[in-house]
């Protein structure tokens, strides 16, 4: 949308309307029986808590000066049970129903945008956990009313809850969005259910001590809400991520989908280092571009898996917007569909975040006191970890890509995503194997060095072993390298607008 | 509006549903698109309707390129699928309300056009019942609503009567004869091919990726039998000259292949009109007491059985 669009939008407010899929989906679910049914528990549950923590203090003999916190707590633990199990899971169901191959009207046959669809879903979402949040206030407001539990602590937990809950919807959304076969998103369901088990303890117990220690008198310290936006600006931007992935999970296949994830990543990576290195020169402390390395290490290793698996041939649609402009052509090259402008990105994005942290730590040390910094050993272990493991990564990725298009050139390119998994659990587990069936697995054995096993580095006992790591994973990048050359280049050359086409500039 | 499918080519790997076809259709008009299952008939409709993209070539929507403009071509197209997916939970007012918001009618505007689609496809009646409590035919008519409610110019359909009874597909082809009399470009796929000659003005048939005839109906049938087949009856109580006038056809000119079939004479006429006009006039005055002599035309299913060998791919 472009300023005028921007402002034609604003100028025309009273023609503005929700979001089709939002409307569409609450019609739904108001007339669904599994939201009715569930709300209708929801409220017997919170009915009966109250009453019997009210007949049990009638019945006490001395006064409980805490009631107010107790119920609190119950309900706290019932909203967050009901709501983070119900409500993505629903969602979740919804959207997995209406991605499948045979139902195409919804996704495709209309102008509604991929993102305008996830919206709607995610904002259905965060409608439906505003109905249950509704529903269990005056519950909440009634504890108000006993002792043990102040306003500002009723909001800021309740504030905190809703918005754990919309992060939750959206992971659902993402992950029914994955093109995967019915028992398999059954499968994905079921372990998104214990995760949200988990999640459910820690929120509640996170909760429940937020409360012990006094939510309202620490609300006037600047470090509490430092703490609290950093949480969530952290939790923002892991909703972003799934929103990205989910928009471009359900772009047509003929869309670029890459752009939207590696741009979202790109900006995050680069809005990240520069907070980073801010607060680095802030506190005097390298730990903050240290966690910087390894939060995009983590992440760009992720993506390894996706690039990987990108078709090489670019259809039609996408070829279109490619610039006709050399220098552009070879500077959104790697914001386009592809396993070789998939591995360039990450490749790139690892060098510099690897350099820019070296710079850091070894320049650093005429920014910060000596003590606070690193001894040498710990920055030669940190920076043997982190470029080890990312070779390992990059290896095992073009292998996989080299033996997929060796061997099974005419198989979909998900291939090579597949076999590079196999790979990271061959070389992991592999030896393990053989050496249970030689009778000679042992806790040392796994300790010991095993070359090629990524996951080896961080659990070897001697320090120097890992420059043995280093050099094993850095020949095997660099052969990889070699290899893959001639099918990189061939990519970087086809990289080209379809001929006689008006591409955009 | 004018529907113009270029040199469109789809392949799907190695396979190829749709190689290299082009034809055109124009608004007011009912192209039949015809072909064994898998032919590739889907393939191009969905293509058409911008749901799938083509590995070559093209379909211009009064210049629009569905391959160009994905965006701006959909709003004139109008896809019905062969069913109706499933959606729970929902009333047939708020599913083609839903569309109608979703292709951006707002306020009254989206209350008379749903309004008015309900009323043509005769679903105003069951406007609050469920999706899912549909019979097969209602269903169709809320995918046709659905289709139709943002007022597109052209219209998709992809065998749209399957599954529907004898009632609801003469229901089905009024409304398309309606469509077509307010200046919709039609593009219709179905089995039932008789139907198809009677609303159709145009046909495409296809086969393994390829078009195999295409043009008017009349002359997809002119092209495909050259030669007019006449059939004879005569009064009833006089078929047992039948072997005579047979007898006496065998030796006239411009007559080859009498038959006798089912107390009717069938022969093929090898020359024209005036030469029908000579043999009529000759059998009357030999006392033949012919009660009808007429032209029988070959209907799309003979056509379609003569030009398709059943391949698939």
């Amino acid at each position: 949308m472009n300023i005028a669009g921007i402002k034609s939008h604003f100028t025309n407010w009273r023609e503005w309307e929700f979001n089709p899929i939002v409307i569409k989906e609450l019609r739904q679910a108001v007339r669904s029986w599994a939201v009715t049914g569930m709300l209708m528990l929801f409220l017997t549950v919170l009915f009966i808590t109250s009453l019997v923590f009210l007949v049990g203090q009638s019945v006490r003999v001395n006064e409980d000066v805490q009631l107010g916190s107790s119920m609190f707590q119950a309900f706290v633990i019932i909203l967050a049970g009901a709501s983070m199990m119900f409500i993505p899971l629903y969602i979740g169901i919804r959207v997995a129903a209406e991605r499948g191959e045979s139902n195409h009207d919804l996704l495709y046959v209309s102008t509604l945008s991929p993102g305008r669809i996830i919206r709607g879903k995610l904002y259905c979402g965060a409608y439906m956990a505003l109905l249950f949040f509704s529903a269990c206030m005056p519950f909440m407001a009634f504890t108000n009313l006993l002792r043990g539990v102040d306003l500002p602590s009723v909001f800021f937990i309740l504030l905190f809850l809703f918005l754990v809950v919309c992060a939750a919807n959206q992971i659902a959304i993402f992950l029914a969005c994955l093109p995967l076969s019915r028992p398999f998103k059954i499968l994905l369901a079921l372990a998104g259910l214990f995760f949200s088990f988990w999640l459910i303890g820690g929120l509640i117990v996170g909760a429940i001590g937020m409360m012990r220690l006094g939510l309202g008198s620490m609300m006037a310290n600047r470090n509490f809400w430092m703490t609290a936006l950093t949480v969530l600006v952290a939790g923002l931007i892991v909703t972003g991520l799934f929103y990205v992935l989910s928009v471009a999970l359900i772009s047509p296949p003929s869309a670029n989908r890459a752009r939207l994830p590696r741009l979202y990543i790109t900006v995050i990576w680069l809005l990240g280092g520069l907070l980073n290195f801010a607060w680095v020169i802030q506190v005097k402390e390298p730990t903050a571009i240290m966690a910087w390395t390894l939060a995009t290490f983590f992440i760009l290793i992720f993506a390894l898996l996706v690039v990987v698996s990108n078709a090489d041939e670019l259809g039609p649609r996408v070829r279109r917007d490619i610039p006709a402009n050399r220098l552009k052509r070879r500077l959104v090259f790697p914001f386009f569909n592809g396993a070789a402008s998939g591995l360039l990105w990450v490749s790139s994005l690892a060098a510099i975040t690897f350099i820019l942290t070296q710079l850091v730590l070894t320049f650093g040390d005429t920014w910060y006191p000596t003590h606070v910094g690193m001894s040498g050993a710990n920055r030669e272990d940190f920076t043997l970890c982190t470029s080890t493991t990312i070779f390992y990564a990059l290896a095992y990725a073009l292998t996989a890509r080299f033996i997929h298009r060796q061997f099974f050139p005419k198989r979909p390119p998900q291939i090579a995503g597949l076999l590079t998994i196999l790979l990271v659990g061959l070389v992991a587990i592999g030896p393990g194997i053989v050496l249970f069936f030689l009778n000679q697995l042992s806790w040392k054995s796994i300790d010991g060095l095993q070359l090629g096993n990524m996951f080896n580095i961080f659990s070897i006992h001697e320090p120097s072993q890992r420059w043995s790591h280093f050099y094993v994973a850095g020949g095997w990048l660099a052969l990889m390298l070699v290899i893959n050359a001639g099918w990189f280049l061939k990519q970087w050359r086809n990289f080209q607008p379809p001929p006689g086409s008006c591409s955009k500039d | 509006m004018k529907v113009q499918v270029k040199n469109l080519r789809k392949e799907f790997g190695k396979t190829v549903a749709v190689d290299d076809i082009s034809f055109s259709f124009d608004a007011g008009h009912i192209f039949g698109f015809v072909g064994p299952n898998g032919a590739g008939k889907t393939t191009t409709m969905r293509i058409i309707s911008t749901i799938e993209e083509a590995t070559q070539g093209d379909v211009l929507l009064n210049g629009v390129s569905v391959c160009e403009e994905p965006e701006l071509a959909r709003r004139a197209v109008g896809y019905v699928p062969d069913t109706l997916p499933a959606h729970g939970d929902i009333t047939v007012h708020e599913y083609l309300d839903f569309y109608a918001r979703a292709y951006g009618l707002r306020g009254k505007k989206r209350t008379q056009a749903v309004e008015a689609i309900e009323e043509f496809t005769n679903v105003a009646g069951i406007r609050e019942k469920h999706l899912k409590a549909l019979s097969k035919g209602m269903k169709q008519r809320v995918s046709l609503g659905r289709a139709l409610v943002y007022d597109p110019d052209v219209l998709v359909l992809d065998e749209p009567a399957a599954g529907l009874d004898p009632r609801a597909r003469v229901e089905l082809r009024e409304l398309l004869m309606l469509l077509a009399e307010r200046k919709k470009a039609i593009l219709i796929s179905s089995h039932i091919l008789t139907e198809l000659t009677e609303i159709c003005n145009g046909v495409v048939i296809i086969e393994r990726g390829k078009i195999l005839e295409t043009g008017t109906i009349d002359e997809v049938i002119k092209k495909s039998t050259p030669r007019r087949t006449v059939a004879i009856r005569l009064l009833e109580g006089n078929h047992h000259q039948n072997p005579q006038l047979l007898k006496e056809l065998l030796q006239t000119p411009f007559v080859e292949n009498a038959r006798d079939v089912a107390k009717e004479i069938h022969f093929e006429l090898t020359g024209d009109e005036s030469a029908a006009c000579d043999i009529l006039g000759g059998l009357i005055a030999k006392k033949y007491k012919i009660i009808e002599f007429r032209q029988t035309k070959a209907n799309l299913e003979d056509i379609f059985m003569n030009v398709t060998k059943g391949g698939v791919q």
